[in-house]
């Protein structure tokens, strides 16, 4: 009898659990690797595989099925960032107000839409649409045997299915941020002057007198990197779908969780790295 | 083909069946017998799913905040309102929202999918045929579970993001850990966190609602139960988001 069958016979809850220990190590060298090919492969899908990627990018902008009916990813993100930029108005309005200061609703559009909720609110959005979606298509692939069959007929199916799609991800966030981005300024203008009142003059005074140009450059960095992160969460799992139909479905639940996770830590790490310290900021001017 | 039947309507039609099953859950709580063992083991399914992510989701939202709210308040002199910024954004809008979005993004998506899976099995059909509402034996446990779990979760939440500020102001900011906590009730009373929950439950309430749906109307195959998933998904967030804007908006008119 071999050691290994002994000590499982003799302690196999901590051979259980030591197991257990080891297959999750092992799966998060799995997604690292996976991640390292798909970044790799990205020369890939800009040299053989351009026409794919063209269509991802169109794919990825309206959407699939009955998301592009009600007007696919732009519609979505755009109305999520109006909602949270409404509510930050809204919220920020009646706050300042307590304290006398609601001339100064202006200013916290600029400063806190542009630096926190705008790009939070885009890449929850991007998560929701995109993210999800590639994990819907690439699972039912998966399940229905089509990516071994990509494989079988000598298509690199990483370069192919992900990296396409994390290029296409990376391209498409970049108008649709910058449509975020106006709408989310647009809408805090809306709630504040039409819905509370407040006269546009002082708004907008305000609004351009602490708007930082280069802040809406570094939130464009901190989105394309937690794009990066999402697509790359997101392909992982669609690609390694098992379990049939209810499979995919989990997939998709898993990898928004993990994605929406991930994203977020991106996010706070990147803000913290990009903004320092003291968090560049002067309001005296 | 009356113009009833016009695709440009197709949309409409789910926001009417949504609402038509919406109505028929409201119904079903009441009509014995409630299903307590199914309630229960969602409850756990949904505290087991979403309990570790919300509350690693909620401590980055409010560093974050808690980071841009001091690089104000330092500029202003005042860095010892610091709790107050960081109890406003954490009760309001954090400690909720954070919640929901793990709801809907981890356990709606979960639950979709089951339901599909079931639905194109036609699991559902059988049970119909021996009797069994589908509404009132999967639905309204599902739904109920959501709405409790995401009301506990969401307070669960709001104290973790709270302890993740302090931790952040105190100790790398170097703000006065008595001043703090004194700044944390300042503008946040009472009225604020009745609001939070009932915003909490709502959302729950709302993504167990979007998620059953999707779920059992769900057609063509494995693509059609991920394509459901992921409009869950998005509906969910699309729903919450509205929700949010308006019980902002109305609860500091009752509040005042």
């Amino acid at each position: 009898m071999s050691a290994g069958v002994l000590l499982k016979q003799r302690f196999p809850r901590t051979v259980a659990k030591l197991d257990g220990a080891r297959s999750g190590w092992s799966r998060l060298g799995e997604q690292a690797l996976f991640y390292g090919q798909t970044l790799r492969s990205l020369s890939d899908a800009f040299v053989r595989y351009r026409a794919e990627t063209l269509r991802q990018i169109a794919v990825l902008s309206l959407g699939v099925g009955s998301l592009a009916v009600i007007g696919g990813t732009v519609a979505v993100m755009g109305f999520l960032t109006m909602a949270t930029s409404g509510t930050l108005a809204s919220q920020g309005y009646n706050q300042l107000s307590t304290v006398g200061v609601d001339a100064l609703n202006g200013f916290a559009s600029a400063f806190v839409n542009t630096r926190l909720v705008t790009p939070a609110t885009a890449v929850i959005a991007f998560a929701a649409t995109i993210g999800a979606g590639a994990t819907a298509q690439l699972g039912a692939m998966r399940i229905n045997e089509e990516i071994d069959a990509l494989e079988v007929m000598g298509i690199r199916s990483i370069g192919f299915l992900a990296s396409t799609r994390v290029a296409a991800g990376v391209i498409v966030v970049v108008p649709l941020y910058s449509v975020a981005l106006l709408l989310g300024y647009f809408s805090g203008q809306v709630v504040t002057t039409v819905f509370y009142g407040q006269s546009s003059g002082v708004y907008t005074h305000y609004f351009n007198t602490f708007f930082i140009p280069t802040d809406a450059l570094r939130s464009f960095v901190v989105t394309i990197a937690a794009v990066i992160t999402i697509m790359l969460v997101h392909t992982y799992y669609g690609f390694n779908a098992t379990g049939g139909p209810a499979g995919v479905g989990e997939a998709v639940g898993r990898a928004t969780r993990a994605s929406l996770l991930a994203a977020t830590m991106v996010i706070l790490f990147s803000s913290l790295a990009l903004y320092g310290q003291t968090g560049n900021f002067n309001f005296a001017g | 083909m009356s113009w009833s039947e016009t695709a440009a309507l197709e949309p409409l039609r789910g926001v009417g069946g949504f609402f038509a099953m919406a109505l028929d859950t409201l119904v079903a709580i009441f009509r014995r017998p409630f299903a307590w063992r199914e309630f229960l083991e969602q409850s756990w399914f949904v505290a087991r799913v979403c309990l570790l992510p919300a509350v690693v989701l909620g401590i980055p939202f409010t560093v974050l905040s808690v980071f841009f709210f001091n690089t104000l308040l330092v500029e202003f002199g005042a860095a010892d309102l610091s709790g107050t910024g960081a109890s406003l954004t954490a009760v309001n809008q954090i400690g909720p929202f954070t919640t929901v979005l793990v709801v809907a993004g981890s356990w709606a998506s979960a639950m979709c999918a089951d339901l599909g899976a079931r639905t194109i099995r036609e699991e559902l059909d059988a049970m119909r045929v021996m009797g069994i509402d589908p509404i009132q034996a999967l639905v309204v446990p599902r739904m109920l579970a959501a709405t409790v779990v995401a009301l506990l979760l969401s307070s669960l939440v709001t104290i973790t993001g709270l302890f993740g500020g302090f931790m952040f102001a105190v100790f790398l900011q170097h703000v006065t850990p008595g001043a703090f906590v004194g700044g944390m009730t300042l503008i946040t009373h009472l009225g604020d966190v009745l609001v939070s929950m009932v915003k909490a439950t709502l959302f729950g309430l709302t993504a167990g609602l979007v998620a059953c749906h999707r779920g059992i109307t769900v057609s063509g195959g494995p693509a059609g139960v991920g394509n459901a998933v992921n409009e869950t998904v998005v509906y969910s967030f699309l729903l919450l988001f509205v929700i949010n804007l308006v019980l902002t908006a109305v609860g500091y008119e009752v509040v005042k």
